[in-house]
């Protein structure tokens, strides 16, 4: 009930940059990892998607950047527009053109080369020299550690500083949209704050759009506008972070609640869950 | 052996060396972009004499315009193999693509000889036979011109993969998925280093077709090349050069010291042992990179 609720409060107050409708995605034909997803980012809004490993996160952000292909992903059904443009038919580096970009899981940034280069790689080469003169000081200002340490191989950085590059390459592309991918995964907890609130920042001064994905949901709905609930492929609730946050369920369950486990009330949730979706 | 003869056994092995690493440049060059090592590209050397021996001896075209008609060949031909055979192989695993690359040299290997013939054709660029003499020193010419050919292709590798393009370049090679994810082109990235693999074919082909003739043995010229790229390390322009000279070096001295002992053709085993060395004791070769572990 309190789902359906939330939902009717969903509608983002400005034009939506990025709108999924009922997007299914099968892997090796037979996989049907996400099940009729639909989502909305608005104009410089910041857009959280949690839930737990496997749930269809990653899968749903890759729909997004064009990158199913090369694990052999398809999406079968539904639609996804971003600036009121049909993304299916774009690759991958043309949608990133458009003004979207995806900040992979687990960083990946390009290792042998310094973060400078990082920088250079994702820079178009349609831009001129100023203009990522200009880019590039600006991703040292958000992140003044990576300034310090341009010049060393990127693989060698910590968790943390790869992390601040991994997102200042994306920058690098001028994104209107950022889309994240567990930020926080495997770093200290200074750091996930230090992290999110340069996330913020950036969603606050740049006005760019973010879709977060995270596990670490108390951290996302302390910062996230609005918050989605993927669980098993679906959207199982939906609605304002605020909201979401002082939900019964999501206190138990995401965010960790009383801090004692009452399995029959994991029962008695699921089970709801999988009728609400 | 005098000292004479031994300085001559070492610049001229430094430059047949450099000659190997105008060969091996291509192979490197895709190896840095693409992260595959193309067994093709002694074909590709071959391909490329064939082409530039057609335009002027069989139709009559001036040297430097067939040359440059070769290069833009080369070059289609090196996009023209990332789009028909490697983008089809994207997500298959290294071992698929290597095979695909050694398939394409086999195939190249008895193609060009059957369209053009099979009999050795000379290719001549004008450098002339006789011998630069310094001192008492004979410099073969032609192996001369070629080494100042295979320096210049290295310096302007090296400046180029610190370009924009170059460093686009680069970052491929690291992780396909996460150029792919910050607008680079994957695919057009391997395209052009293919399409430069060609480049480097041309002046391979043009000045080993000069030396030795132009047939099917050019694509064996791969051998000392796959010893220069594995000793220098596969990533490396600086490799290429360094990798080069030794390889030349060791397979002039040697053989000058030991062939009249036993009978001649220690060269290729010099060349072996090169190759078997490497891998047994330093597997990413001289300037190769290791793989960073720390994640």
């Amino acid at each position: 009930m309190e789902a359906q609720a939330a939902q009717g409060a969903s509608a983002p107050a400005t034009e939506p940059v990025l709108t999924l409708s009922n997007v299914e995605v099968v892997y090796d034909n037979v996989f049907l990892a996400i099940k009729g997803v639909s989502l909305e980012v608005g104009e410089g809004q910041m857009v959280a998607l949690l839930g737990g490993n496997g749930a269809g996160k990653s899968t749903t952000l890759k729909t997004v950047s064009g990158l199913l292909a090369p694990e052999r992903g398809e999406v079968t059904r539904g639609d996804v527009h971003f600036m009121g443009e049909n993304l299916l038919p774009l690759g991958a580096s043309a949608r990133v053109d458009r003004g979207l970009v995806h900040v992979l899981e687990g960083r990946r940034i390009f290792g042998h080369l310094t973060p400078e280069d990082n920088l250079l790689a994702a820079f178009s080469l349609k831009g001129d020299r100023r203009r990522y003169q200009q880019l590039r000081d600006q991703v040292f200002d958000y992140f003044p550690r990576l300034r310090e340490r341009s010049r060393t191989k990127a693989g060698y950085l910590s968790g943390g500083e790869q992390q601040m590059l991994a997102i200042g390459r994306a920058l690098m592309t001028e994104p209107r949209l950022i889309m994240l991918d567990e930020p926080s995964l495997g770093l200290a907890p200074v750091l996930v704050e230090e992290i999110f609130e340069i996330i913020k920042a950036i969603n606050a001064n740049e006005g760019m759009s973010v879709l977060l994905v995270e596990q670490n949901a108390a951290a996302a709905l302390e910062i996230a506008d609005h918050a989605y609930l993927v669980e098993n492929g679906h959207i199982v609730m939906s609605g304002e972070a605020e909201v979401l946050r002082s939900n019964p369920d999501v206190q138990e369950f995401y965010l960790g609640g009383s801090g004692k486990v009452d399995y029959h009330n994991v029962k008695h949730y699921r089970r709801r869950k999988r009728w609400l979706a | 052996m005098t000292f004479t003869y031994f300085l001559e056994l070492l610049i001229n092995g430094a430059l047949t060396g450099l000659m190997y690493s105008l060969v091996a440049l291509g192979i490197v060059l895709i190896y840095k972009s693409a992260g595959v090592p193309n067994l093709a590209q002694g074909a590709m050397v071959m391909l490329a004499a064939y082409l530039a021996w057609m335009f002027t001896t069989m139709m009559g075209i001036p040297l430097y315009v067939s040359i440059a008609l070769s290069v833009v060949a080369m070059f289609l031909f090196g996009l023209l193999a990332e789009r028909v055979l490697l983008r089809r192989m994207v997500g298959q695993p290294i071992i698929m693509i290597v095979m695909l690359t050694l398939g394409l040299e086999i195939f190249l290997r008895g193609l060009a000889p059957g369209v053009l013939g099979s009999s050795p054709k000379s290719l001549e660029l004008g450098i002339g036979l006789a011998p630069l003499i310094v001192g008492d020193i004979f410099i073969n010419r032609a192996y001369l011109v070629g080494a100042i050919v295979a320096l210049v292709l290295i310096g302007l590798s090296l400046l180029f993969f610190r370009t924009h393009l170059g460093t686009k370049l680069r970052a491929v090679s690291d992780d396909h998925i996460s150029s792919w994810s910050v607008g680079i082109s994957v695919e057009r990235a391997i395209g052009i280093s293919w399409g430069l693999a060609g480049i480097s074919a041309v002046a391979a082909g043009v000045l080993w077709g000069s030396v030795q003739g132009v047939d099917w043995t050019l694509s064996s010229l791969l051998f000392p090349a796959i010893a220069v790229v594995i000793l220098g390390g596969l990533d490396s322009i600086w490799g290429v050069l360094v990798g080069g000279l030794i390889v030349g070096i060791l397979g002039s001295v040697i053989p000058g010291v030991l062939d009249p002992i036993v009978g001649g053709g220690t060269r290729n085993v010099v060349t072996s042992l090169v190759i078997l060395l490497t891998i047994l004791v330093r597997p990413h070769g001289i300037f190769g990179r290791e793989d960073i572990e720390r994640v």
